[in-house]
């Protein structure tokens, strides 16, 4: 059974294996209730273009005091910085500000002449709180939905579900004793998809400018942001990186796509492999 | 980690020529389906609208959804709970959904019903999109179906949201005070 639903300003879809001999169809989507929830409380969490979100709280007050934030917060802003380090800051989700300037992500505060910090700037302490030296402009849009998907998952398994996948708008994770081929979009035609093969317990997400380039919109900047430059990254190609936990393939395809190179250090200390579609 | 490449794929990652695969849908649940999921053991009945060309008139300007809502999919619970299924088009895709309204007019759930894709402009070509509307899992459309696994494009919800607000409009001034 798939079920489908609007979620992180995408479409969200959850997918239980039916052949399994525990399978009963009221239990899949109990657990399939359960884990399109604990994707909307992610959303809730790290939304950037939610004003009330605890994302927002850092961005507008992380400055001036210590905050008190969520676990799953804490954890993916861990993520994040290790990330971070290991890339040589190529990953960095603190490019917000950047992006709200291009008119890619809502101002909620102006924040147009403040000069903000970047991730090593933001300060973790255990357990779950949060500072920052400077002003700072979190983007989590790179790295959420892949931790969304990964507790999907993990909902998935303690409600009782075997195997299946979740995927949120092209990242997405397969778990259980099911094998699934896989498909990217070609990044010159996004209609057109490319087998490229079968993935079992694994995560895969892919980046690529698609439908940010539309035929209506070719003056609009692209939404990756070399941090190290601040410069809009224009590309063709598509990036994906298949790893075990989909968090860190989201995170990786913003490594793979700025540095354009398959392989990074990272890329092996997180075991992910990069795959380019050229264009 | 257990990953098999397409052998046609070199990993260096030099795009592959291969056939290609065009146009695509999927059905997800039908509304009798999605009716359970979002409310449980509870009995509807059809009530369908005829909207005026005033309210139809709102609808649009309030959510940017230009196509008119079909108001023969709408049902009623004896408790004032809604249930109504509309579709949105997008430049690249066509959706089908599912809304349910509680008694205090509030979203209580959203099921996506159908997905069909496409890239270019016969999305919103009414004949193209005829063959799709009413389809049901055991009625399965021409297109290839069994693609489940697209990596690599977020194709935004947006459509989605304002086809949710067409909706909540639609409730306000028509089944709001039908509702008690």
């Amino acid at each position: 059974m798939i079920r489908c639903k609007p979620l992180l300003g995408t479409y969200v879809e959850i997918s239980v294996n039916e052949t399994s001999p525990q399978y009963s169809e009221r239990i899949a989507n109990h657990a399939m209730d359960q884990a399109f929830e604990v994707i909307e409380l992610v959303q809730k969490l790290m939304g950037f273009h939610n004003p009330d979100s605890e994302l927002s709280s850092i961005n507008a007050r992380s400055h001036i005091e210590t905050l008190e934030v969520h676990e799953w917060t804490f954890k993916v802003l861990s993520a994040a910085k290790e990330i971070h380090t290991l890339s040589a800051g190529l990953f960095d989700c603190a490019v917000g500000a950047k992006l709200i300037r291009a008119g890619l992500l809502p101002n909620h505060k102006n924040t147009q002449t403040i000069e903000c910090g970047d991730l090593s700037n933001l300060i973790l302490i255990k357990p779950n709180k949060v500072r920052s030296d400077k002003p700072i402009q979190l983007d989590l849009g790179g790295i959420a939905k892949g931790f969304a998907v990964d507790k999907a998952v993990e909902t998935l398994k303690a409600n009782g579900i075997e195997s299946g996948s979740v995927n949120a708008g092209g990242d997405l994770r397969v778990f259980g004793n099911i094998s699934k081929e896989i498909q990217v979009r070609s990044p010159t035609n996004p209609n057109e998809l490319i087998p490229i093969g079968a993935l079992e317990e694994g995560s895969i997400a892919s980046t690529g400018l698609y439908y940010s380039k539309s035929r209506d919109d070719m003056n609009k900047l692209s939404y990756i942001v070399n941090p190290l430059n601040m410069e809009h990254v224009e590309f063709n190609g598509s990036y994906s990186i298949l790893a075990p936990e989909c968090m860190y393939a989201d995170a990786l395809t913003k490594v793979f796509a700025i540095s354009q190179n398959d392989s990074r250090p990272c890329f092996e200390h997180f075991s992910a492999q990069a795959i380019k579609i050229t264009a | 980690m257990n990953w098999k490449p397409n052998p046609l794929l070199a990993l260096t990652g030099i795009a592959l020529v291969g056939a290609p695969i065009y146009a695509h849908a999927k059905i997800y649940v039908s509304a009798e389906q999605a009716q359970k999921l979002i409310f449980p053991n509870k009995q509807f009945t059809k009530t369908p609208l005829l909207l005026t060309d005033d309210v139809q008139d709102k609808m649009q300007s309030a959510s940017s959804v230009s196509h008119p809502f079909k108001g023969d999919r709408v049902w009623k619970a004896s408790d004032g709970n809604y249930f109504i299924v509309d579709e949105v088009v997008g430049k690249h895709e066509m959706i089908t959904y599912a809304v349910g309204i509680s008694p205090t007019g509030a979203v209580q759930g959203i099921e996506i019903m159908e997905y069909v894709e496409s890239y270019g402009y016969e999305v919103a070509d009414e004949s193209w999109r005829k063959q799709f509307v009413g389809k049901t899992v055991e009625d399965p459309i021409k297109l290839k179906k069994d693609i489940e696994n697209i990596s690599g494009a977020t194709l935004s919800s947006k459509h989605l949201t304002d086809g949710v607000k067409r909706i909540m409009v639609m409730y306000d001034l028509i089944l709001k005070s039908k509702a008690k």
